[in-house]
């Protein structure tokens, strides 16, 4: 059975093509400002299509899930995105409980039973918020791409302490710090810091329990990585292609969704 | 830096050593603490809100101590599975010392019916921070009817005076009351004197030392503190010279503000000069004295409390006494501009600003509104007080 | 798929009836020399009828939810609020209380009726100063408010493994009591009327019936299927936050009681489908009740809340833990003759409200909800993270950790009861239908 994932989030659009269960093909999509959405969806879907070497007309059944996701009208269903974090990671890494998502717009935390059903769930917060689109600016604001943004975090040897709850707050004082005299390495760290700490404490609002992963796009920033794993004071896991798990948790549920609509 | 011209009248004064105990006694609070069981044998109560009456605590001999933030950024997280994200930075910051151990020789805790936030930290720590004795002292916040609340408060207080005989194993007596009374309205009478000397055109002393000092009360022995004060006092503190232009003369009001490094950069590096300000680090924690002449000593100290300079939540009059005492404030400190500092979400004074500033509107006194977090963004406040005081220097200049 | 029967509720027009005529009356009371005042759901409307029966009055925060209700005028409030330099952090029925003031509109339409003084209960930080600020923005009207803060009326009783009443109430009365005198000198100096003690006993016995009445009704929600969802529940519960001191509530309640009863007797069904039952905890997002409506869809009824129950509603443990409607003074056998035994009994029933105690002790409030979530049968436990009201979310963040501890689903969504710009409904309902898909009730 061929089901494919579409997760239309805040920033880009992440396709996965299953075979039974597997991945056979993905695809990212930067979500453009003179395309339309649903143009956007067709394009992501062909572009997977492709990377899998099959046709459309082969795909059982499409589902959709992520902020954007009812504009795929060509979905026959639409999943929450918590549900499909839960069943992707667990088809990944069977051990995990907890899966943290952080990605462009929002971070969320998933507690999870061992069959990929979601238990507990918490959301950033509003005093609380900040996510990839806020790591984007700061690297903007100190005119280094993101890769760099984080690589530079790495080499920094001072803890500078900033807000770790406002982004608002926060943002202006990176900007006291670009116009100052701390090092881009130091105001990386410091910024990354600040958003694991904000990641971090969101999760505490979940209960623990071992094993944890990390996915999202901003699971792909080795800043981040390291000021979270700080934060957290415990490894967790980080499957290799982290900001298609939710893609690949909503093609699982619709593979799931179909043989159960068979049975009946 | 310190820069001492050694005349005969001069030798101390322009430096900080003067104020080095206060910063001492701030700084190494927790230590201080410590010593102070080690040395007396005694507990050690912590407090969030000053409307804890202390000459209670006092009169059973237990050292009370307030329990303040450390304004790193990382409380925010730790705090943050047990309060609520719209809850103020101070209550957040509060609860996070606890949570991280720094609090762990205090014996017990106690809280006098604060506003909501202090006592969403109050009911976390005391579950989840278990000393040997916690206690909720339900203060009426009706102060504004003193017949219906002094009887209820009364009788409150002596509810908890009964708790602590319980829990310090020996009855405390009206002897003890008294004395307890005396000693921290001597720390008042010590801390109002060298605030008189600020009223001057050389106040003698930065609004950073007055906070050192009113802050230093809050956490040691306040036998030990008026001493220092006495000190300070016969050692010419009242020649003592800023070493500087006053420049300009600023009052800041807000809630609690221990924050060091703000009121650094508005003195040291802008030059202006705080002379005076209202937070309950501040003037309203100790202008209001127990006046007991020959009342009961329960009755003077619930009389005390009911009567003090209010915080915004307990002032409810039509024209706030509150706003009173700082327009008197103004006039007998020269003050010439006054910055909010506004603490995030705290409700009580956010209500309180629109109606303040009409008032200071009114009488002609500049003022500048700033919100405060656990840490602020000194680079970018700095900028904003700039401005702020050079439209004094504008005016100066026609 | 079971469906049950459903009906309408024959009370609506009644309802309705009755709520346009509290509006109107508020509105014209002026017109033939009557009194109109505004003040806080709790405060003890019982008093002021003491002046006459033409007594009018509007409670703030209904107010409040009426103005978060309708967004585009909920808007234009906080932007004059703003506009005039008050935080956007206050209490979100307060700002748009003010809002209207400033705007000089009332949200029933017409201009905003000046009351001719106000009557609180101080309950959170905010309440006191609400009128004090808004006795300022109207030009000085008089204002009285009371304390509440006395304490908590229950203690933990560890052998019970329960809350029972503190027998040391005393002085905790007389505190109210004499400010309740305070409070009546007062009014009658502000309006020259001579004061009625027999009104102020009428009164007294209906807040006592009303606010237990409501507890009898919230009660009858434990059946299944519920008769009552609570989106309806919340046009209901609200007479209580009105004028509870009013006959005309207690006659109601007494209808709306027996037609519920009836219900329940039939096996009428608020939602034909009901497939799960969840409760919630605080107030709702007043512009964004559809939430409700959206969980039905898949047969999830929220059957009630600490709120919608206890905010006014009336109860109390009964010896087997179970929570019923307080049982009246009257019931009780008690007799009120003259002032003094009016107001001490109010002072007491008031001080024993279940919402009152949540201001010393978030426990109180889980050891409820948890009582709550079994005795009316859910499965499920939706909270609000209510960034609108600092008074209610006291304790918010443990009350969901204690319940999540006792193994009870709990799911929570962060919003603002009045002002929608904080309310993303989108992201809302994504969380909602997590939480069913959790509780296996999507497929």
């Amino acid at each position: 059975m061929i089901t494919v994932g579409i997760d239309m989030g805040a920033k880009n659009i992440k396709v996965v093509v299953a075979r039974n269960g597997e991945s056979i093909g993905h695809s990212l999509l930067l979500l453009e400002t003179d395309l339309d959405r649903f143009a956007s969806a067709r394009k992501a879907l062909g572009a997977a299509l492709d990377k899998a070497g099959i046709g459309e007309e082969e795909v059982n059944t499409v589902v959709a899930t992520g902020a954007g996701k009812k504009v795929v009208t060509f979905a026959k269903k639409e999943f929450t995105v918590m549900g499909c974090n839960a069943k992707g990671i667990i088809r990944i890494y069977p051990s995990v409980r907890v899966v943290i998502d952080v990605g462009a717009e929002e971070a969320r935390c998933i507690r999870l039973d061992e069959t990929g059903r979601v238990v507990e769930f918490a959301v950033n917060e509003k005093c609380a918020a900040g996510a990839g689109a806020f790591l984007e600016a700061m690297a903007r604001a100190m005119e280094v791409s993101i890769e760099e943004f984080a690589r530079l975090s790495l080499t920094s040897t001072r803890t500078i302490p900033i807000n770790a709850q406002c982004a608002i707050f926060a943002e202006s004082e990176v900007v006291s710090l670009v116009h100052g005299e701390t090092s881009q390495a130091d105001i990386s760290k410091a910024v990354h810091d600040a958003m694991a700490a904000r990641v971090g404490a969101m999760s505490q609002r979940v209960t623990t329990e071992k094993d944890v992963a990390l996915i999202g796009g901003v699971a792909k920033s080795i800043g981040f990585v390291e000021s979270l794993k700080a934060v957290l004071k415990e490894d967790f896991l980080i499957p290799q292609e982290p900001e298609y798990v939710t893609a690949f948790g909503a093609a699982l549920l619709g593979m799931e969704e179909e043989e159960a609509s068979k049975e009946v | 830096m310190v820069v001492a011209i050694v005349t005969r009248k001069n030798v101390f004064l322009k430096g900080p050593i003067m104020f080095n105990k206060f910063k001492e006694f701030y700084e190494k609070r927790h230590d201080y603490a410590k010593d102070w069981k080690k040395r007396t044998g005694g507990k050690v109560v912590g407090y969030i809100c000053t409307y804890t009456p202390e000459e209670i605590l006092y009169a059973a001999g237990v050292l009370p101590v307030r329990i303040l933030g450390g304004h790193q950024p990382q409380s925010a997280g730790i705090s943050e599975p047990y309060l609520f994200g719209m809850y103020c930075p101070f209550c957040r910051d509060c609860l996070a010392q606890g949570l991280q151990g720094k609090y762990e020789y205090l014996d017990g805790i106690v809280i006098a019916q604060s506003c909501i936030h202090i006592r969403q930290t109050f009911f976390t720590w005391r579950q989840r921070i278990p000393h040997e004795f916690d206690y909720y002292i339900p203060m009426p916040i009706n102060v504004v009817q003193p017949q219906s609340s002094l009887p209820f408060l009364r009788k409150e207080l002596e509810i908890f005076k009964g708790a602590l005989e319980n829990w310090i194993g020996k009855p405390i007596s009206d002897e003890d009351l008294r004395r307890g009374i005396e000693i921290v309205n001597r720390d008042r009478q010590f801390m109002k004197q060298v605030y008189d000397l600020r009223k001057r055109k050389d106040p003698g002393l930065t609004g950073l030392e007055a906070m050192y000092m009113v802050v230093s009360s809050q956490v040691t022995d306040k036998r030990e503190h008026a001493d220092s004060i006495g000190k300070l006092l016969k050692s010419g503190l009242s020649q003592r010279e800023l070493g500087r232009e006053a420049s300009i003369r600023l009052m800041t009001v807000g809630s609690e503000n221990d924050d060091v490094e703000f009121v650094k950069m508005v003195e040291e590096t802008l030059g202006a000069t705080i002379v005076i300000e209202d937070h309950c680090t501040g003037s309203r924690y100790f202008w209001d004295e127990v006046e007991l002449m020959d009342k009961d000593p329960l009755t003077a100290i619930a009389e005390r409390y009911i009567g003090r300079i209010p915080c915004p939540t307990r002032d409810w009059s039509p024209n706030r006494k509150r706003f009173q005492k700082i327009i008197e404030f103004i006039e007998d400190f020269g003050v010439q501009g006054v910055i909010l500092v506004q603490q995030k979400f705290c409700d009580p004074h956010e209500i309180d600003i629109p109606a303040l500033r009409d008032v200071l509107n009114k009488i002609g006194i500049k003022n500048y509104s700033l919100e405060f977090d656990i840490t602020v963004p000194v680079g970018q406040f700095r900028i904003r007080v700039e401005a702020f005081l050079e439209t004094f220097e504008a005016e100066e200049l026609f | 798929m079971k469906e049950y029967p459903t009906e309408g509720l024959k009370c609506w027009g009644k309802a309705k009836e009755l709520r346009d005529k509290y509006y109107r009356d508020y509105i014209t009371a002026k017109e033939k020399g009557g009194i109109r005042w505004t003040g806080n759901a709790p405060s003890f409307d019982a008093i002021p009828y003491g002046l006459g029966d033409d007594v009018y009055h509007l409670t703030s925060e209904p107010y409040g939810a009426s103005v978060g209700f309708n967004k585009d005028f909920a808007r234009r409030c906080h932007e004059a609020v703003e506009a005039r330099g008050y935080a956007r952090d206050l209490c979100a029925y307060m700002r748009n209380y003010w809002g209207s003031i400033l705007l000089d509109e009332f949200v029933f339409g017409g201009r905003f009726p000046k009351p001719d003084f106000m009557w609180a209960l101080h309950i959170c930080c905010s309440h006191a100063k609400w009128y004090q600020e808004a006795s300022r923005l109207e030009g000085g009207v008089p204002y009285f408010a009371m304390d509440w803060s006395a304490g908590m009326y229950y203690k933990w009783e560890k052998e019970k493994q329960d809350y029972v009443v503190d027998p040391d109430q005393k002085h905790r009365v007389q505190y109210l009591v004499d400010q309740m005198q305070e409070g009546i000198e007062w009014l009658q100096k502000v309006t020259g009327r001579k004061y009625d003690d027999q009104k102020l006993i009428q009164a007294a016995k209906n807040y006592f019936e009303s606010t237990s009445l409501w507890g009898e009704i919230c009660s009858l929600n434990k059946a299944i299927p519920a008769p009552m969802d609570e989106k309806m529940m919340y046009s209901l519960y609200v007479f209580s936050a009105l004028h509870k001191s009013h006959r005309e509530v207690v006659d109601f309640y007494k209808e709306l009681r027996d037609e519920i009863k009836d219900r329940v007797a039939r096996g009428i069904a608020a939602i034909p489908n009901e497939r799960a039952r969840i409760m919630t905890d605080i107030q709702p997002p007043w512009g964004f009740l559809e939430i409700y409506r959206f969980m039905e869809n898949y047969g999830v009824v929220s059957v009630g809340s600490f709120y919608t129950f206890m905010l006014i509603g009336t109860f109390e443990i009964a010896e087997d833990g179970t929570l019923k409607a307080r049982t009246t003074p009257m019931q009780k056998g008690a007799e009120m003759k003259k002032r003094e035994d009016a107001l001490k009994l109010m002072a007491d029933w008031s001080l024993g409200s279940f919402m009152n105690q949540i201001f010393y002790d978030h426990r109180f409030k889980s050891h409820i909800m948890k009582k709550i979530y079994r005795q009316w049968m859910c499965q499920g436990i939706i909270m609000h993270f209510n960034r609108g009201c600092e008074g209610l979310t006291l304790g918010v963040a443990e009350n969901k950790l204690a319940l999540v501890e006792a193994g009870i689903p709990v799911a929570y969504y962060e919003g603002n009861m009045g002002d929608d710009r904080e309310f993303e409904l989108a992201a809302v309902k994504e969380q909602i239908t997590a939480f069913m898909e959790s509780l296996g009730l999507i497929k």
